[in-house]
């Protein structure tokens, strides 16, 4: 039998070890970009004093995870099955953050809302269009007006 | 006593002035909404809020978020009870004897008698709360930064020790997050750490975009594309009367869930949801038939329900008393008190006894509104889960970055947000809590200025930790869960979390 798994992954592998591997390369590269910042002295303690502190804390702590991981589940254990959706909505909402302050908060949520209920969940597009309207100048109208919170408008005062 | 009474009633003349009830309903009913939908727990919804309370007075404000918190806590009970669908982490063990109950037909009891324990446990820890609170501030005025460094210290050990899973993760959880913390201006030098060139980043991560990030976003990237519920059941007024055998039963875990939240409360950590756990353990052991519990045994939904209700009161002692959060719903909600220029901590009670007496009184209002919204009301809410979850989870969404991007008007935090909803989905797929996270980020300034107060105070020597009593006191409580948690793996036994199944949540 392969030793790899069809995603790349050795199937050995464990989930505490792979997580704990990255924790470890985390606390290294944190304790690299800490090099920036003075380490002050133990009686007067720099900007840099704490930061490697929990570096190497954070490394400790991964290692006894990576170390302690035998009993864990095996990487191939963990359903992906929603994964993909999540990475769309989260390009998604990319989008929508790249689009907020130039196009406004109404066009971008209504452009949001097509997306996810049109494209994603493959609704009607007439619900599709009278959900993501109504929810944009209705959730505008209570924050911004009612409420006084600031959002940002795009062209044409939307 | 006479003093707390006379507090009391100028905490009532303040709590029941018709704004301060307005908002207080408000928060209540959005609290309960909040709770029963899927994808936003009470952390969510409070973050969410936020912005709109920088306009209102403090004490409002403060009034409105407490009462969406313990609005998610009644809230999350009636999805759980009648759809075995958690609204939010703390109810997961409520669903498996109240549902159990609504599958024989008495949902409605089930219902009441959530309710009601919450309504007990609300009530009783309020009093609780009315007494410890202003001992605790006056008792920590003695505090220095030692005692500060040992205190914080000792609390994220407690929230490693009594959160479910693994110790060691949780710890490397709180690392984390006190890493994250560790970005922006240092305080003490000037110097900006780890922003990159971001100017938004100067001002640190704030805990509103690593809260919806973490909570919210996270689980609706976990959930989304999930079948729709199935049709729920609506009982009517009269199918919620519980049988008299059935509120015999539920005394004594109302009456413990109580005392056993509010004391999980009051210790750092995801303490509503670790004292359900706990208060299900403790009833199913102390019953003469445990075998009822998982069948539909009212103990296993009074108990655990009040336990939640009363740790969402108990975790205002410390928050109000110390200004410390123990958690990241206690954390927003300083962040709430703060923008309006009122600085947590032992001098806040006699500095401002409008607020912390009016939030007092307005928390026995609040439970009141609850009771009375839950029950009748309980038809008119569940109407709003027959709304398919393809449709509220792109309107969630566009509530989490509509209320991110409020808080500082920033699209920097948007984009915060979305990488700790990344980074908490594949967090969770590994078995890691989250919140250590938000409370390290949220303790990470404290911790580091009383760490270097501490040292600078004694030249550099370690020691000054291991001089004064009220610090050593806490290193030892810290040492001593250090010790508990190693119990298992030297002797090879069972850890009381497995005991009462809080291993089960991770």
């Amino acid at each position: 039998m392969s030793e790899s798994s069809a995603a790349g992954a050795p199937r050995s592998l464990r989930i505490d070890r792979i997580s704990g591997a990255v924790f470890v390369a985390i606390a290294l590269l944190v304790a690299w970009e800490n090099r920036a910042y003075p380490l002050g002295t133990l009686s007067e303690p720099g900007p840099g004093y704490m930061p490697l502190g929990l570096a190497v804390a954070l490394g400790v702590f991964g290692l006894i995870v990576a170390l302690r991981g035998n009993a864990s589940p095996l990487f191939d254990t963990i359903s992906w099955t929603e994964s993909r959706r999540a990475v769309v909505v989260l390009i998604g909402c990319g989008v929508a953050a790249f689009a907020l302050e130039p196009a406004g908060y109404r066009l971008t949520m209504i452009a949001l809302l097509v997306f996810m209920l049109g494209v994603v969940e493959r609704k009607r597009p007439l619900v599709t269009l009278l959900v993501a309207f109504g929810f944009a100048f209705i959730s505008y109208f209570v924050f911004a007006t009612l409420l006084n919170v600031q959002l940002p408008r795009g062209p044409w005062g939307l | 006593m006479e003093g707390v009474l006379g507090n009391l009633l100028l905490g009532f003349s303040v709590a029941l002035t018709p704004s301060i009830l307005a908002y207080a309903f408000v928060g209540c009913v959005i609290g309960t909404l909040v709770g029963m939908l899927p994808g936003l727990g009470p952390l969510a919804g409070i973050s969410l809020l936020l912005p709109a309370t920088f306009g209102l007075n403090p004490i409002i404000a403060i009034v409105l978020l407490a009462g969406v918190y313990y609005g998610a806590m009644y809230g999350g009970s009636t999805t759980s009870i009648l759809m075995r669908i958690p609204g939010e982490a703390a109810s997961v063990m409520t669903c498996i004897d109240g549902y159990a109950m609504t599958q024989r037909g008495r949902g409605g009891p089930a219902l009441a008698i959530a309710a009601i324990g919450s309504f007990a446990a609300g009530t009783l820890s309020v009093i609780a709360l009315m007494f410890l609170a202003p001992t605790l501030a006056s008792f920590a005025l003695r505090f220095g930064p030692p005692e500060y460094t040992a205190l914080l210290v000792m609390g994220l050990l407690v929230l490693s020790y009594m959160s479910g899973g693994s110790m060691v993760k949780t710890l490397t959880m709180a690392v984390a997050g006190l890493l994250f913390g560790m970005i922006g201006i240092d305080a003490m030098s000037g110097y900006t750490r780890f922003s990159y060139g971001v100017i938004e980043l100067s001002d640190g991560i704030g805990i509103v975009p690593v809260a919806v990030g973490l909570f919210g976003l996270s689980e609706i990237l976990l959930t989304a594309g999930q079948p729709t519920p199935p049709p729920v059941q609506k009982p009517a007024l009269r199918q919620l009367v519980p049988s008299r055998d059935e509120l015999r039963m539920s005394v004594g875990p109302i009456v413990r869930g109580s005392v056993l939240g509010f004391l999980i409360g009051i210790i750092p950590g995801s303490a509503h949801i670790i004292s359900s756990f706990v208060s299900y353990g403790i009833e199913r052991r102390m019953s003469a038939h445990p075998e009822r519990f998982g069948n539909g045994a009212i103990e296993g939904v009074a108990g655990p329900e009040s336990a939640n209700n009363a740790a969402a009161t108990g975790a205002f002692v410390p928050m109000l008393a110390l200004g410390i959060p123990t958690g990241p719903v206690t954390a927003v909600m300083l962040a709430a008190i703060m923008v309006h220029g009122i600085l947590p901590g032992p001098m806040l009670i006699v500095e401002q006894p409008e607020l912390f007496w009016g939030f007092v009184a307005s928390m026995y209002v609040g439970n009141v509104v609850l009771l009375i919204l839950n029950l009748p009301l309980v038809g008119v809410f569940v109407n709003l889960l027959r709304i398919p979850y393809s449709y509220l989870y792109p309107a969630i969404l566009c509530f989490c970055i509509l209320g991110v991007y409020s808080v500082a008007s920033s699209v920097v935090d948007v984009w915060i947000m979305l990488g700790m909803g990344g980074l908490g989905y594949v967090l969770r797929k590994f078995g890691y809590d989250l919140a250590p996270i938000a409370l390290g980020l949220v303790l990470a300034p404290m911790l580091e200025l009383s760490v270097r107060q501490s040292l600078a105070m004694s030249g550099g020597s370690f020691g000054i930790f291991f001089e004064r009593p009220i610090a050593v006191t806490m290193f030892v409580v810290a040492g001593m869960l250090i010790l508990f948690a190693l119990k298992p793996l030297v002797f090879k036994s069972k850890d009381w979390r497995a005991e009462v199944g809080l291993d089960e949540q991770g």
